[in-house]
């Protein structure tokens, strides 16, 4: 059986590379046996060419045996396929032109969804790199009822819990915690924030990467109560920080608060279980714990841990997810016995779910996702309009090819080895496309990457494998689908007409391919611009709310203090210089501390109020405190009352400033001026309401405001902790052009090694509202894509249509026919099409219009400006499209026309 | 020429080219003719199925070919037998005498 096959390989190769060979030898093999057999006839009594004759006749058509030889040779099909190859390549070459403009389409198409599939697959699909088996790997998320009765998933883990979670699970074999975050690296002046890996020594045995130099840590050295001071670096890191240099094992770092020794080099393209940042680092988790807070382990007061566990062989998801929360609920009673804070478990139903490693895929993915899969589906509708636009240049390349492929045919070419022929034309044309298109997205890929994953990394297209067989793929489907019709349609026909007819057209077909294509196409490019409209209006609306503070004149300085600890009055007079030293930076107007950031950080404690039993359950309430001139630098109008002055000092009566929201719902249809209330707990003084203020958005975009009280920072700093070493410094100008005078200045009144930076607060605001940023962009980029396909598509058919029409055209003109009547019969059908189109599109937009609605901000999915501007717009696309042609008709000179052969 | 010659199902071409080439290399035209003579003119195999025959047994190794000298020096391709092609000759001819006693037996059935 197998020698069997092994020759049978040889033989058809050798059929195949040496087929001039082959053929003669056939040829001489035949000629001999005709001889042999007139020689017999011969002798027999025959003359010489009456054998010769008899013997070639008695044989039959040698041709006809050459063909069932070769036939029975086995290679006819691979013959076939290398001769379309070959009359493809040559048909392209005298078509420049055409070629150039099917292989752009084409590649457009392609190369958008390579660049799309690069980002899309490494979000939501591929599994980290070096990870052992990801198909028994979960991450943890979960849930209980807060007291204002709300259950919500969340992934933030307490070492503890992490580690009740170990112990008691029985239906895991591996668990690890870890964490990424951006710290200082370096020293000094050359300090920058980087992203690190705080991660458990467990984290490693999840990943079968090995260091490529040293060791990676053990799990005595991330043990309690603190771990050792070691890392291990990145590979990238080790090359740009260090040149790749071998001794770097045993070198200090400081990273964060404190040093760490080099022990061992990670290898490239390790990165753990992220989210798509590369740490340059990884440490024990227990070391960077101990040193944020000593005894981390003894509670569970901090919550800042992923955690992803192994599931045990033959257990499914669900069953990891029931046995985890079995252990949560192990470990919430254990935490009921200790701190009595904590409700009983069948008030709070604390459950756990195992997800998915990618965050995309979990029950917390954010809109972002939702968006670049929506994105994703665009790029896909852009490839289909691309295939349409295709499909009717072949279709109109066919119809001059008419006489061509008639004569094929009657010299006795099947209808299937025509289609092959032109769907290998086709294939070589998508090929071609496709290079295009992955040399295009690589060159895009970045920008497209930055544009959709804030946190991406450079995601190869070129050299990927999973892309290229994806865009293989792809091209595979573009190709039947654009060149089936064609092919299809070329097969088809009167013979006896087409070969009279020619080139020249007797008769303009109103091909329904034709007239379809293009509606689908402008009906897609429609449902395209709707998106892109609704999306680019969301973004307004999102830019033109009124968060309740002026971002766009704010800088926000922090200092990062690096283990530094100093005693509360030296901090306190450290902020106080902080502020006047920022005050004196020309160009500065005003500069306040304070004690929470929008959308960053927030304070907040129990508050007490008369006549209310749970102030927790009406929300959450954000503590902010400020310098005197607090309202004035941050722009929050006061509305009634009064805002802070330098009266307020420590010893003076608490007074307090509260938004608007929260007077609302702590004292309704009552003046809460003057009204009291407890901060902390029951039993201490009052403090009072002097001031409301509008209301912000400090936690979420969509909603009326966040409840906010505001306390002077001398009377803060007095009751509850040290200032932040934090501030808002409001510019006369753009505040990233303050960013580096603010740092200069301050950083002198730092301490070593502690660092300062500053940066705009829009920076810390615009990630907020990424999701319709992007959306908005992409969209309208691919919208503005389609609207040039469709619209050259148009164009194109229309140009072509009008030159097959010229004998047609030449007639009527001098039959008496006006130019303007000569435009109008090409515009009017030019925008019959469109019309078609325009309805169809808007019927699939609105069908569709209440999916993207969730995604939407302040916007309605049926909002008619959006639509109308859409369908004004491509009806004008349409009309231009057409008229460009129908101008170039009406100059048609019947002469010429009629005598045209 | 005789005119009751029969029709040659496609199995048996091939079980008849290698039995014929059991005795020794043959080029194509010898095949054909002592096929013919052996059969005492019953089978004359149509020369439009002898060199497809010859090509796919080629393809499937039974029978090996090589360029030589006819006994008139003329160049000419002859085929010979390979080892697996003489197992398969004996396997088919088994076959066959199988196939044609049970066929016999039940058409002497009465």
């Amino acid at each position: 059986m197998f020698i069997e096959s092994w020759n049978d390989l040889r033989f058809r190769l050798r059929a195949l590379f040496r087929r001039d060979d082959v053929e003669r030898e056939l040829s001489d093999e035949l000629r001999f046996h005709i001889e042999r057999e007139a020689e017999k006839l011969e002798r027999r009594g025959m003359s010489r060419e009456a054998a010769v004759r008899a013997a070639a006749i008695a044989f039959g058509g040698v041709d006809r045996f050459k063909e069932d030889s070769r036939d029975a040779r086995g290679v006819t099909w691979l013959e076939h396929v290398s001769q379309d190859v070959k009359y493809a390549l040559r048909g392209m070459r005298v078509r420049p032109g055409f070629t150039a403009v099917v292989v752009a389409t084409l590649g457009l198409g392609v190369g958008v969804n390579a660049a799309m599939f690069s980002v899309v697959d490494r979000v939501l699909f591929r599994a980290p790199r070096y990870l052992i088996d990801p198909g028994s790997v979960n991450r943890v998320y979960y849930a209980f009822t807060n007291a204002q009765g709300q259950r919500t998933f969340e992934r933030a883990l307490e070492y503890k819990r992490y580690q009740d979670f170990a112990r008691t699970s029985r239906a895991i074999t591996q668990a690890a915690a870890f964490g990424y975050r951006s710290m200082a690296v370096g020293d000094g002046e050359a300090a920058q924030a980087r992203v690190v890996a705080i991660a458990s020594a467990t984290y490693f045995d999840f990943f079968s990467a090995r260091p490529v130099l040293g060791r990676f840590y053990t799990a005595q050295e991330d043990s309690l109560p603190a771990g050792a001071g070691v890392t291990v670096i990145g590979y990238g890191f080790w090359q740009t920080e260090y040149a790749g240099a071998r001794d770097v094992l045993g070198k200090s770092i400081r990273i964060g608060t404190r040093l760490y020794t080099i022990i061992g080099v990670a290898p490239p393209g390790f990165e753990g279980a992220s989210d798509g940042r590369a740490p340059i680092a990884f440490m024990p988790l227990t070391t960077f714990a101990a040193s944020v807070a000593p005894d981390f382990y003894r509670d569970y007061g901090w919550s800042w841990l992923d955690v992803i566990v192994r599931r045990k062989p033959g257990v499914r998801p669900t069953d990891a997810s029931a046995d985890l929360t079995n252990a949560y609920g192990q470990s919430w009673e254990g935490e009921r016995n200790t701190s009595g804070d904590v409700p009983p478990a069948d008030v709070s139903r604390p459950e756990v779910k195992v997800g998915p490693l990618q965050l995309a895929r979990g029950p917390m993915a954010g809109p972002e996702v939702k968006v670049l899969a929506w994105i994703g589906g665009v790029a896909l509708v852009v490839l289909l309009i691309a295939c349409a636009n295709v499909a009717n240049l072949l279709l109109a390349r066919a119809l001059r090819r008419r006489r061509e492929l008639a004569v094929r045919r009657a010299i006795g070419g099947t209808r299937a080895r025509l289609v092959q022929q032109l769907l290998t034309e086709m294939a070589v044309l998508a090929v071609f496309g496709t290079v295009a298109g992955l040399v295009g997205a690589q060159l895009a890929a970045k920008t497209f990457q930055k544009m959709l994953v804030a946190a991406a990394g450079d995601w190869p297209v070129v050299s990927d494998a999973r892309t290229i067989v994806f865009a293989i793929a792809l091209t595979g489907a573009t190709a039947i689908l654009a060149g089936i019709l064609p092919a299809l349609d070329a097969g088809r026909g009167d013979l006896a007409g087409s070969l009279k007819a020619g080139t020249r057209e007797d008769g303009y077909r109103h091909s329904r391919s034709r007239s379809m294509l293009l509606v689908t196409q402008t009906a897609l490019s429609v449902v395209l611009l709707v998106g892109a409209g609704l999306f680019v209006r969301s973004l307004q609306a999102v830019r033109a709310l009124h968060l309740g503070y002026d971002v766009d004149r704010i800088a926000y300085v922090e200092a990062s203090m690096r283990g530094v600890r100093l005693p509360k009055e030296r901090r306190l007079a450290l902020a106080n210089d902080l502020v006047n030293t920022a005050r004196a930076v020309p160009g500065v107007e005003n500069a306040t501390l304070l004690v929470s950031v929008p959308f960053y950080s927030s304070e907040g404690r129990s508050l007490h109020v008369a006549g209310i039993d749970s102030v927790r359950r009406l929300g959450r309430f954000m503590l902010q405190a400020g310098s005197p001139d607090y309202f004035a630098t941050v722009g929050t109008r006061i509305l009634r009352g009064r805002g802070f002055t330098s009266q307020d000092r420590a010893d003076a009566p608490r007074i307090a400033v509260v938004s608007q929201s929260m007077a609302n719902v702590l004292w309704p249809n009552q003046d809460p001026l003057g009204k009291c209330f407890r901060i902390s707990s029951d039993t201490m003084p009052c403090t009072n309401v002097v001031g409301v203020a509008e209301n912000t958005k400090s936690r979420e975009l969509s909603g009326a405001g966040d409840f906010t009280y505001y306390l002077p920072m001398a009377q803060y700093t007095a009751s509850f902790d040290p200032p932040m070493l934090a501030m808002f410094v409001r510019v006369g100008g753009r505040p990233g052009d303050f960013s580096a005078p603010l740092r200069t200045r301050l950083q002198q009144l730092m301490p070593s090694p502690a660092v300062l930076r500053a940066l705009p607060l829009q920076e810390i605001v615009d990630p907020q509202m990424q999701a319709w940023t992007t959306g908005a962009k992409m969209f309208f980029a691919f919208g503005a894509l389609a609207l040039a396909l469709a619209g050259v598509g148009l164009y194109a058919v229309m140009a072509f249509a009008v030159a097959q029409r010229n004998r047609e055209i030449g007639v009527r003109i001098a039959l008496g026919a006006e130019s303007r009547d000569v435009v109008r019969l090409v515009v009017g059908e030019g925008v019959r099409v469109t019309v078609a189109g325009v309805i169809v599109g808007v019927a699939l937009a609105t069908a569709g219009a209440g999916r993207i609605a969730a995604l939407l901000f302040h916007e309605s999915a049926y909002d008619p400006t959006v639509y109308l501007t859409v369908v004004g717009t491509l009806l004008a696309v349409g009309i231009l499209a057409s008229a460009i042609p129908a101008s170039r008709a009406a100059r048609v000179d019947p002469n010429v026309a009629l005598r045209d052969e | 020429m005789a005119d009751d010659k029969l029709d040659l199902p496609q199995g048996t071409l091939d079980l008849l080219i290698l039995k014929a080439l059991s005795l020794g290399p043959m080029h194509g035209w010898a095949i054909s003719e002592r096929i013919h003579d052996v059969s005492r003119e019953t089978l004359q195999i149509p020369q439009g199925s002898l060199y497809p025959a010859l090509h796919r047994l080629e393809r499937r190794g039974w029978i090996r070919a090589e360029w030589g000298a006819s006994d008139n020096n003329r160049k000419a391709k002859y085929y010979e037998l390979t080892k697996v092609g003489r197992k398969q000759l004996a396997t088919e001819a088994d076959d066959w005498a199988r196939l044609t006693a049970a066929v016999a037996l039940v058409l002497r059935m009465d």
